[in-house]
């Protein structure tokens, strides 16, 4: 177990020993450890490297460190920057989980219900990765999700870059339970004023956040950006919701005979629930 | 909260203050303070000198022919001590709780996911794991019996047969028919205990060729038993001590790691532990039955039953276990406290593929109570009548007959109990304001819609009995010793968290007037006193506590009372000191000792039992206990979300023996309950245990758990029952299930068939 204090540490320690494992919060590699899945040949702890417990300002857009817990991203100061990042730290689980699990480690573990990464996706963060020899890339969150690139040995997820937006954002996440519990489906939406924009992501549905583009585009369409944001009409809130379920959820393609195959009871629900948080979430976010 | 509900809240106000000690004191359990602190030694602390740690391989298939286990590479390994097998058992190889049936290792077929094949002692517990890993068992994977109405077509999956009861009961005229007639399909899930402290234990072999096994058991000497049976050694050569039990709502029975501990420490000469990991836990010990229910109700106008027709079908698991006695208590109890005069009731359990069940409080009745309780809502609902009071024109009472044909003899007050709950002011609607925090259905952080959300209102009632049925020998034999001004109490009654040994201390308080009362630790040297489970032990092993401790009394006040002249009974023992009833006498108990050690022991067998007869008659049960619950749940109607915001409880407890204690019982069995009816099902697709985590299985949290108001103890003494004590654990467990879904029904005019709830049987359409 190594503990650097310095970002440029932590990679040195992960290229000198490239069987070594980058610990944060543990919440998730832990977890794998005690159930004998994984047994890593050494650790490098991340918590001591204070650049990466904060944040700081850059052009408009906040530069957070990976390092940032659930906890600290739950408080009142942090949710007047980034609303609906704050939302999700704060459902992210109990408290204990919130203590110790960080923005990183979200990232980094990519689970499909990780509730920080539809934020993320919606907000079109991009990671900044600290590579060796003080070496640092740029990769959109989105691009790591899906797979299309990939951290290389010895890199680390240094900071998230995240826009200021300066307008609503809401959070929502429907679990089978009121106690916490992982999202069965959420839904990220921020409003974008100066851009005219709105843009949305779907959790826990897929593998990675979806984006339903086309229906983000449509409303934004319909949104007096100039006036009142406020005077959209309950129908086209429904419409969005509908609109955002069934480009994320699609209907199964006809069968080979163009019989019609029906969504299953259980997929019908969820997409009932994608539906229903788009719209509350659009409704809360114009409201 | 008002002044009046902080009334009906308190089920004490109105009585006599409380005393400090015995019969009626709230006094805290002995091991409540380290085991809040962390410092109380569970089996998982246990150490020996030169201990070596076991792991157990198991079936990764639910269903498959062993073709070959190959053990040579595991043994190969540095550090490994031992690997066995079904071929190194050296006594029985069928062990079971009731019916031997179920293999100490698989030989020739695995039958459920989890199904222990080998076991192996190292000297440390990855190598152990690892070398568990690399036993190489050639299988042939056979297609698994999942569904339990194929149980009965298949082909059977155990030399017994797929069929392990089936029980008939006919009971009043089959041709009775009613002017209202309802039907039902209803499921019920499978619910793991899902103890916190998992499985864990350490055999020590002794010089005599024995072995002592150091677990957490609830039936040490059943367990005992079952060991030297397949160690193929006397009884008493092997002794089971237990360690603290960290809480117990089912049998901490898992035979699969408990023998081949002691068979492993008897191979290898050396202390053996094992700590199970949460995924064995999950898959070793026995799960509450899944339930199939239809049912059909017939009544008249008014809403008066005239008939049940039921059909109930458990699903036991691969092996027989405890399932028969919850067939019959499912089948006896498939009416609820209800009076039917006719009823023709079906069941049966068979045997799958699925992982094994067996007894989880509230057994069988559990999932009849969710059944018949929808059934009512249906009349209700058809004849326009108001739930609580169509339950109420049916309730039972004292003297009327079960289908079974045994007359309950006991306290029934199903009525007051019903009418309690009913009558008590419901929790006040939320006012939708910024400043008033409402806490919807999905949680602090969830995305609750007001404008969404209905309220619904639901009542259960349900039943259970109280002591082993059917001719079971409920007995149980308890030593008390006095010296030095203490009181010892031994008993092999285990603690499971049930609140036995601090009711133990306070009847020794109550009958000796001695305060400084101990409760010996448990193990087999001592005489048996029976399974903890259904809170029997506060029947049966506290009456023989009682008994015993009059004995001494008599033995303690004999000789003084021969003295004076006068009877023991004309003499009082108070605060340690020992008065006549006039006063004129007066000593201490200290005194009266005169540095003498006093014992009795002494024995508490109820009134026996009789088995069902071939169509579900006879006089079965000894006490039965009732409870009524209201659930008032908050529904969001597009989310399908539920939060339960309020749960009344009315409660038949027959006697208050440690109010404190009972008020948390209660509380733990209403939890459990809505564990059933909202979260918790193990999902075993295909016959293989998913997420055996506490993150796939939700166990009720703070926030899941509504307000529980305790608005009414009925304290009418059963007269066989010592104390007129009725056990309260189960009950609940029983009945907030029906009435959760109950009220969900209400707020959404769904069906609710399934439990538990799943989202999308909750959105209105």
């Amino acid at each position: 177990m190594k503990l650097p204090a310095t970002l440029d540490e932590a990679v040195a320690a992960l290229t000198a020993m490239p069987a070594a494992v980058p610990v944060a919060g543990g919440t998730d590699l832990m977890a794998s450890v005690n159930s004998g899945q994984l047994r890593p040949a050494a650790l490098v702890g991340l918590g001591r490297i204070s650049e990466i417990r904060g944040w700081q300002y850059q052009d408009g857009h906040a530069l957070l460190g990976a390092g940032l817990t659930h906890a600290r991203m739950g408080r009142p100061d942090f949710a007047a920057l980034i609303p609906a990042l704050a939302a999700a730290a704060r459902a992210a689980g109990p408290p204990q989980i919130r203590n110790a699990g960080t923005l990183g480690g979200n990232i980094a573990s990519a689970a499909p219900t990780g509730d920080a990464l539809p934020v993320l996706a919606a907000l079109e963060a991009v990671l900044i990765i600290a590579g060796p020899g003080g070496g640092r890339r740029e990769i959109p969150v989105s691009h790591l999700l899906a797979g299309m690139e990939m951290l290389r040995p010895g890199e680390l997820i240094g900071f998230v870059r995240v826009p200021l937006l300066h307008a609503p954002q809401v959070f929502l996440k429907a679990t089978g339970r009121t106690g916490p519990g992982r999202a069965t489906a959420s839904v990220a939406l921020v409003l974008d004023p100066a851009r005219r924009g709105v843009r949305c992501a779907v959790g826990a549905i897929a593998p990675m956040p979806l984006r339903p583009l086309e229906a983000e585009e449509w409303v934004a369409s319909l949104i007096d950006w100039d006036g009142g944001r406020g005077s959209l009409v309950p129908e086209a809130v429904t419409a969005f919701g509908e609109y955002v379920a069934s480009a994320c959820i699609p209907d199964q393609p006809p069968a080979a005979d163009g019989a019609e195959q029906p969504l299953s009871p259980a997929v019908l629900h969820l997409r009932r629930t994608v539906a229903a948080l788009a719209r509350r979430a659009l409704g809360r976010a114009l409201s | 909260m008002s002044s009046e509900t902080s009334t009906a809240a308190d089920p004490a106000a109105g009585r006599e203050p409380e005393p400090a000690q015995g019969i009626g004191a709230s006094l805290a359990s002995a091991e409540s303070r380290a085991k809040t602190e962390g410092t109380f030694p569970y089996a998982a602390d246990l150490w020996a000198e030169g201990l070596l740690w076991a792991a157990v391989l198991r079936s990764p298939h639910a269903h498959a022919r062993i073709v070959s286990i190959d053990t040579s590479h595991a043994l190969d390994m540095p550090g490994v001590r031992a690997v066995i097998t079904h071929e190194d058992v050296p006594g029985e190889a069928l062990h079971g709780r009731r019916t031997p049936d179920r293999p100490v290792f698989a030989s020739d077929v695995v039958r459920h996911h989890g199904e222990a094949i080998a076991a192996v002692a190292a000297d440390h517990p990855d190598t152990a794991r690892m070398a568990a890993a690399a036993v190489i068992v050639e299988y042939e994977v056979l297609e698994p019996v999942t569904d339990p109405e194929k149980a009965f077509e298949a082909e059977p999956l155990h030399p017994d047969g797929n069929l392990i009861r089936h029980i008939p009961l006919r009971h009043g005229d089959p041709a009775a028919a009613g002017e209202l007639v309802v039907e039902g399909l209803y499921r019920i899930g499978r619910q793991d205990p899902a103890p916190i402290g998992a499985e864990a234990g350490l055999a020590v072999p002794r010089p005599d060729g024995g072995v002592e096994l150091y677990i957490a058991s609830t039936d040490p000497h059943a367990d005992r038993d079952r060991a030297a049976a397949c160690y193929g050694i006397p009884p008493e050569r092997v002794k089971v001590v237990v360690t603290g039990v960290p809480g117990a709502t089912a049998d901490r029975e898992d035979a699969s790691f408990q023998l081949p501990l002691g068979l492993l420490a008897l191979r290898t000469g050396c202390p053996v532990k094992v700590t199970a990991t949460r995924e064995e836990s999950f898959l070793g010990h026995a799960h509450r039955h899944p339930t199939l229910l239809r049912y059909r109700h017939h009544a008249d106008a008014e809403g008066r039953l005239v008939k049940v027709e039921a059909q109930i079908l458990l699903d036991a698991g691969a092996y027989a276990d405890t399932s028969s006695e919850a067939l019959a208590a499912a089948v006896s109890f498939a009416c609820g406290p209800y009076v039917v005069p006719n009823a023709f009731i079906e069941g049966w359990a068979v045997r799958t593929n699925n992982p094994p069940s067996g007894h989880v409080r509230g057994e069988g009745a559990m999932q009849v109570c969710a059944a018949y309780e929808a059934q009512m809502d249906k009349i209700a609902k058809k004849l326009g009548i108001d739930p609580a009071e169509l339950r109420l024109r049916n309730a039972m009472a004292t003297g009327d007959i079960l289908p079974t044909g045994q007359t309950v003899t006991c306290p029934a007050p199903v009525a007051e109990l019903l009418a309690a709950v009913r009558d008590s002011p419901l929790p006040d609607l939320p006012k939708d304001t910024p400043e008033d925090e409402w806490l919807l259905p999905g949680g602090p952080e969830g995305a609750g819609e007001p404008a969404a959300v209905r309220r619904g209102v639901g009542y259960g009632l349900g039943m259970v009995q109280l002591l082993g049925a059917e001719g079971t020998d409920e007995v149980s034999t308890a030593t008390v010793k006095v010296h030095d001004g203490a009181a010892t109490v031994i008993c092999a009654a285990v603690e499971t968290g049930q609140g036995f040994t601090t009711l133990a201390r306070q009847i020794v308080q109550e009958t000796l007037g001695i305060d400084d009362v101990r409760v010996a630790p448990v193990d087999t040297d001592q005489p048996p006193a029976g399974p903890s489970c259904r809170g029997r032990h506060t029947w049966v092993s506290g009456g023989a506590v009682e008994r015993a401790a009059k004995m001494v009394r008599t033995q303690l006040l004999q000789p003084l009372a021969h003295k004076f002249g006068m009877s023991t009974e004309l003499l009082q023992i108070n605060d340690g000191k020992i008065t006549s009833y006039d006063g004129v006498l007066s000593t201490t108990v200290t005194e009266a000792l005169e540095g003498k050690e006093l014992w009795a022991t002494a024995q508490c067998r109820p009134h026996p039992t009789e088995p069902l007869d071939e169509s579900g008659q006879g006089d079965a049960f000894v006490g039965m206990a009732f409870c009524a619950i209201r659930a008032v749940v908050d529904v969001d109607i597009e989310m399908g979300s539920v939060r339960v915001v309020e749960l009344s409880v009315a409660q038949d407890v027959g006697r208050i023996l440690n109010p404190a204690q009972l008020k948390t019982r209660i509380e733990a069995g209403v939890t459990q309950g809505v564990g059933v009816a909202l979260t918790e099902n193990l999902r075993t697709p295909r016959g293989i245990v998913r997420h055996p985590d506490l993150t796939g299985y939700a166990l009720p949290t703070a926030l899941d758990t509504p307000d529980i108001r305790i608005v009414k103890l009925v304290e009418e003494r059963d007269v066989v029952a010592p104390f007129g004590a009725k056990a309260a654990s189960a009950v609940p467990v029983v009945t907030s299930p029906a009435a959760i879904a109950s009220a969900v029904r209400a707020a959404t005019g769904r069906p609710v068939n399934r439990l538990p709830i799943r989202p999308q049987a909750a959105v209105a359409q």
